[in-house]
């Protein structure tokens, strides 16, 4: 599968990250233009992928540009993963928002990204080759690991969510995941954490 | 828990999936900065920023990079996010506004917008209340509709900090505030704020200050509250 262009211009212009991070720290609003130039597609796509709805994708995409301009003044540049920062956001608003059509996850908000998790992240994380790893990586889980991570990375299911929606104990979603997840992190040459 | 123990849920937390005592201990981990775990959440949500790559890329349409801009290029300082609707000349909006004592009309800059605002304000399902009273107070009119989303309109709201910004949250009947948007208010202290999108089950709307950014709980006691 042909790697989108979009991830060639993210892995080119990575090293303009933190030169990018200063100027919205200095309030440049033609910052805020290279920002949504450079990471807007994707972020779009990602919320787009989550509540399936143009009109408050466009909404929460605007919202989570204009958090990341008003919160800039506490990124780490040189540092911190810009990207990765602003993804992490928008899944997350993403994700809330679709949690408020279900009462039952309510409790349960998607966790804070505060800039200090994405210091000294590999800034590469979004580059040429990811794409095609993460989607190899994919493909080659079993079915049921497929589908607790779709579940877990779209909707933002819990383990018992997911155990519910799939009539499987618990216990087997959750060594599904941790396989799921393990077998990616292998596949990107992450090491630690699970 | 040990650091040791909560390592093989760290991705599951970047997620936003996992489950306490596990989701807990994490959260209390890195709330003390503890190191290990900081540095295990940092390459745990690394794996799910790389998970972006087998998203479907869909093009936005080109209105989007028009409103980013437009958000910022207002001042140079620090924006609002969310979405302020400047006053409406139209009819329905006017009825709104001329509802709870506010005048004046202002030009029409954003007509998606306007759109939604109007399409909650007519539609038959939606409840309204009306909050304050007459004097100095805080006064003004918020419309639900569970379908659509959530049209604040405000007065006499207090003047805040430059660090500072008025957040939305919708309060289900189960389970924690949803921030459900940030906004600023006008040199004349009103504002009118529209949140597009589903609100089922929303049994109040509550507004507070939050730092500029907004926070993902309120933190002060909440400026407005009102039970459609």
């Amino acid at each position: 599968m042909p790697i989108p262009g979009i991830f060639l211009a993210l892995q080119m212009s990575a090293e303009h990250d933190d030169n990018l991070a200063l100027r919205l720290q200095r309030r440049d609003p033609e910052a805020m233009g290279d920002l949504y130039d450079r990471f807007g597609r994707l972020t779009y796509s990602v919320i787009v992928a989550i509540v399936r709805d143009a009109a408050l994708a466009e909404d929460l995409l605007q919202e989570t540009f204009l958090r990341v301009w008003n919160q800039a003044h506490a990124f780490e540049p040189g540092r911190g993963a810009l990207g990765p920062w602003l993804l992490a956001m928008a899944r997350n608003r993403a994700i809330d928002r679709l949690r408020a059509l279900d009462p039952d996850v309510r409790e349960r908000p998607a966790p804070s990204v505060e800039p200090a998790l994405f210091v000294d992240m590999d800034k590469k994380v979004l580059n040429t080759d990811h794409p095609r790893v993460i989607r190899s990586a994919i493909a080659k889980l079993s079915l049921d690991q497929r589908k607790v991570i779709e579940l877990a990375y779209y909707e933002g299911l819990s383990p018992s969510r997911m155990a519910e929606r799939m009539g499987e104990p618990v216990g087997a979603v959750k060594t599904w995941v941790r396989e799921a997840v393990k077998h990616l992190r292998e596949a990107l040459g992450q090491a630690g954490a699970a | 828990m040990t650091c040791e123990e909560l390592r093989p849920d760290y991705t599951s937390y970047a997620l936003g999936i996992a489950d306490n005592p596990e989701r807990a201990e994490i959260a209390e981990h890195l709330a003390r900065k503890c190191p290990d775990c900081t540095r295990g959440m940092a390459s745990a949500m690394a794996t799910v920023t790389a998970m972006s790559g087998a998203v479907e890329l869909t093009e936005p349409p080109a209105r989007l990079r028009r409103r980013v801009m437009g958000t910022v290029e207002q001042t140079p300082g620090r924006q609002w996010a969310g979405v302020v609707v400047p006053w409406a000349i139209t009819a329905a909006m006017s009825i709104a506004l001329v509802a709870i004592g506010l005048s004046g009309r202002r030009q029409l800059g954003d007509t998606p917008k306007l759109q939604q605002a109007l399409s909650i304000l007519n539609d038959p399902a939606t409840r309204d209340v009306t909050f304050g009273a007459t004097g100095k107070a805080s006064q003004g009119r918020v419309f639900v509709n569970p379908g659509k989303g959530v049209v604040f309109i405000g007065a006499n709201l207090p003047r805040l900090d430059a660090g500072q910004t008025f957040e939305l949250w919708v309060i289900p009947a189960k389970g924690n505030p949803i921030p459900d948007g940030l906004f600023r208010s006008q040199p004349d202290a009103t504002a009118v704020f529209v949140w597009p999108g589903p609100v089922e089950n929303a049994m109040a709307v509550e507004v507070t200050v939050e730092p500029l950014g907004g926070s993902a709980q309120p933190t002060t006691k909440p400026l407005i509250a009102v039970k459609p």
